[in-house]
């Protein structure tokens, strides 16, 4: 027996394509093996959280149950007519179904260089989907609470090791039907695409970037001892790294869901195309970004604004774009270099506003064209680029850890 | 269109594409495709990288075209201006080093590079570096070996194995590694080997197939992962010689330039060396290797794995045995007479099978500028071996006669500590 991360090696994609196989000849003629499916889900989260990973499949059997009682409760609070739906009943909830999360992003900061017992892969993306189902159980749009569905719509296989992050209620309408057959063709089709696209994306290009260039920039940005123009190469082939790979990764989790009958969202939409920071946003981790702009963002701006906190909307959205890009960033890690990220970001998004604004009062000064299009994707991408730097922690390394050479 | 007209254009392709892969994977037409180019040659010759050790078509072609083989392990590293591969550059010699090895790569991993470049060893000569180091009570250090593991090598060495001792011994040597389980079918084939049988007949196909497939690869790639580059290394050091080879004016530069390198500390290390990883923890190591010992080390046997592989290529090899700065030595409490045994060991195992070609520097430990740092050769340590190493390789040799011993595989023979009456001395 072998143990996998997923979508690690070839080896993983024989096995996925062996298991469903009957899967899709069901689809094909109408039916969906629901039994079958949680057979095989179970296998492949035994090859990720089984073998030498066993302790962290514990982990995740233990916050599943959590979970689950959780949200039945709060579900059986709030789902009959008249429920009393306080708020701090919610908010309670809320706080219950992150802790977990918390405590295992907090662990390293205490004890440097260990994880937390309780932690296990994709636990994050666990738990966006959950309080997104707090949320909407709160404003009465989930009805009911299955919790069969509800453990499907946790642990579907494909995605939960990095998202994308799914949403409840479009996950259990898709799992409920079973597509047309035409449908599920072209669903086939896109979703061999994307994974051979993803083939492309992480075991090609990410591989150029990430494993046969980055370590030789590296060494020599180290050798160079402080500030050397491999600084600005490392920023490039890090960016390109980390898009390919994460955005391959996505691609195979898409295109499997794809094929067995789930279009779970796509997560990046050419990114370095963006024109700016928030569309930037709207291209890149999209499933995460949305997620953060629906349940942090959103609710942060109609909070200040039910409670008059800031006069000018503009000071309200300002501030909540901040607040929302710290709070991703923490999400990242305790380390100064993803908080500085975070903020780095929520600032952008306030520099950005500002100067649509202004774009937009003196319209008739400022250009607009083929060029000046061009060069804001130029300096949207050099803005996200050097982001990325940051996040990289290359600069940590570089500036204030020991240096081996 | 129809449902199955639908899927095969789906899923035509992909398998157009297996089978497209498959047919240039498993193509015996690659092996004409084997031009490598000179510049080429001459940064693996010298770029120690793994890369390198653990392919088959860039050494075969520099063989072949005047680059003898230089097996070692860290000390290759140690680039300075009378380094071998910058002396033969430098004065034009009509054979250039091609170094096999660093850190961590020791006798078992070399039998297993030897496999890939059987037919260029044959009747040739070649330079073996034995360092005291290796032969140590655990011998090869299985994640090292894991890091020079080339399955190409395995599969090459189980298509032409013929059960002999060493071939018997060889796999299972590999077994005891990960590497060597860390393929299902070529471990079951490892177990028939060690065990005297033939591989099965399914057993030999898959090898096959592997085979055909991993050669191809390097065929088709490995010219064009060109290594980190040591030449400008060289002719920088290649600079600092004068243009004519004078033995006594070279030893005396060496010498000159080797107090400058190690001005820093009374122990003879370069400064570099001295600085970076010794100087903040030296006081710790004062006696810190009384007890180390070189005796006793499965490393023998793999070591005579090596011996006979060169023993049936009929390789003509010239020995050096390095040796360990004195002071240093000295003040890690390394035994003296430890050492001598070792040099009295590894010597009987040579000799006593015919390996007559042997630089025994084992003595030179306490000659100034000799070292480079605790147990690398430096400035005139390397003059002093390219002594030997030069008319071995200008001048002819005359034919080995080889009488390989199997005692030498022998766990006796690893145990064996010097002080029974066999070694006399």
């Amino acid at each position: 027996m072998r143990w996998y991360i997923p979508y690690g090696n070839p080896t993983y994609f024989i096995w996925l394509t062996l298991a469903i196989i009957p899967l899709m000849i069901g689809l094909l003629y109408g039916r969906r093996f629901r039994g079958y499916q949680t057979v095989i889900s179970l296998f492949f989260l035994i090859l990720t959280f089984g073998g030498p990973n066993w302790k962290t499949g514990i982990s995740l059997i233990g916050y599943l149950v959590y979970q689950m009682i959780l949200v039945g409760l709060y579900s059986h609070y709030r789902q009959p007519k008249g429920s009393p739906n306080k708020g701090w009943i919610f908010i309670t909830a809320v706080v219950l179904a992150i802790i977990p999360l918390v405590i295992v992003k907090l662990t390293p900061l205490f004890t440097p260089g260990r994880q937390s017992i309780i932690g296990f892969m994709g636990i994050s993306y666990i738990t966006f989907k959950v309080v997104q189902t707090i949320m909407e159980t709160r404003d009465g749009m989930i009805k009911e609470f299955h919790p069969v569905l509800f453990g499907q719509f946790l642990l579907f296989f494909p995605t939960i090791s990095s998202g994308p992050i799914d949403r409840y209620r479009r996950f259990e309408a898709d799992y409920a039907k079973v597509p047309v057959r035409d449908d599920y063709l072209n669903m086939i089709q896109t979703g061999v695409r994307y994974v051979f696209q993803g083939f492309l994306y992480k075991f090609i290009l990410a591989y150029y970037f990430g494993t046969v260039l980055m370590p030789q920039i590296q060494m020599r940005a180290l050798m160079a001892h402080g500030f050397s123009w491999n600084i600005v190469a490392y920023m490039y082939a890090y960016s390109m790294d980390l898009f390919f790979d994460f955005a391959g990764y996505s691609l195979f989790a898409v295109g499997i869901s794809y094929l067995m009958g789930i279009k779970t969202p796509m997560n990046f939409n050419q990114p370095f195309k963006s024109k700016n920071i928030k569309d930037f946003w709207n291209r890149w981790h999209m499933t995460l970004s949305f997620w953060f702009r629906d349940y942090i963002f959103m609710r942060l701006v109609f909070f200040c604004m039910k409670h008059h906190i800031f006069k000018s909307r503009t000071t309200t959205a300002n501030v909540c774009y901040v607040i929302n890009m710290l709070i991703m960033g923490f999400w990242h890690g305790e380390t100064w270099f993803y908080i500085t990220y975070g903020l780095y970001h929520g600032f952008a998004m306030v520099i950005n506003d500002t100067w649509l604004r202004f774009k937009k009062k003196h319209q008739k000064y400022i250009p607009h064209n083929k060029f000046t299009e061009l060069f804001s994707i130029f300096l949207t991408f050099n803005v996200v680029c050097f982001s990325f730097l940051i996040f990289s922690g290359f600069l940590n390394t570089l500036f204030f850890a020991p240096n081996p050479y | 269109m129809s449902m199955k007209k639908r899927l095969f254009m789906i899923f035509g392709p992909i398998f157009a594409a297996a089978l497209l892969m498959l047919a240039v994977f498993l193509s015996p037409l690659w092996s004409g495709f084997d031009y490598v180019k000179p510049k080429v040659e001459e940064n693996a010759a010298a770029s120690l990288s793994p890369q390198v050790l653990k392919g088959q078509l860039i050494k075969r072609n520099a063989l072949e075209n005047g680059y003898v083989p230089f097996f070692g392990s860290s000390e290759w590293s140690r680039f300075d201006p009378f380094h071998p591969a910058v002396l033969a550059a430098k004065y034009h010699r009509d054979y250039r080093p091609f170094l096999l090895g660093a850190r961590g790569s020791q006798s078992l991993t070399h039998f297993f590079v030897m496999q890939s470049i059987n037919p260029q060893l044959k009747n040739k000569k070649a330079v073996f570096f034995i360092s005291p180091q290796w032969f140590t009570p655990a011998g090869e250090d299985p994640n090292a070996f894991s890091y020079y593991y080339s399955t190409l090598q395995t599969t090459s060495w189980i298509e032409h194995e013929s059960g002999s001792k060493m071939d018997r011994y060889a796999a299972y040597r590999l077994l005891e590694m990960p590497s060597g389980s860390s393929d299902k079918v070529i471990a079951g084939a490892l177990a028939r080997i060690a065990a005297g049988l033939k591989p099965t007949s399914s057993q030999m196909f898959y090898v096959d197939v592997r085979n055909r497939i991993l050669l191809n690869e390097d065929q088709i790639f490995s010219r064009y992962r060109i290594p980190f580059n040591n030449e400008e290394t060289i002719a920088k050091n290649g600079r600092l010689l004068p243009a004519q080879y004078n033995f006594a004016k070279l030893d005396r530069l060496a010498g000159q330039i080797g107090a400058k390198k190690t001005s820093s500390n009374q122990f003879g290390i370069s400064n570099v060396f001295w600085k970076h990883r010794l100087k903040p923890h030296f006081k710790q190591l004062k006696g810190f290797q009384t007890k180390m010992s070189f005796l006793k080390s499965p490393e023998y046997s793999d070591f005579e794995l090596v011996l006979n592989q060169f023993a049936d290529d009929h390789t003509k090899v010239l020995f050096i045995i390095p040796p360990i700065n004195a002071k240093w030595q000295k003040y890690t409490g390394l035994s003296a007479k430890m050492l001598n045994q070792f040099d009295q060991k590894i010597t009987e195992q040579l000799k006593s099978q015919g390996f007559n070609h042997i630089d025994d520097l084992s003595h030179d430990g306490n000659q100034p500028y000799f070292m480079n740092d605790t147990i690398h050769p430096g400035w005139r340590g390397w003059l002093k071996m390219d002594q030997a190493i030069r008319p071995f390789l200008t001048k002819s040799v005359p034919a080995p006669h080889y009488r390989i011993d199997d005692y030498y595989y022998s766990k006796e023979w690893q145990n064996e500590n010097g002080s029974e009456s066999n070694l006399d001395y």
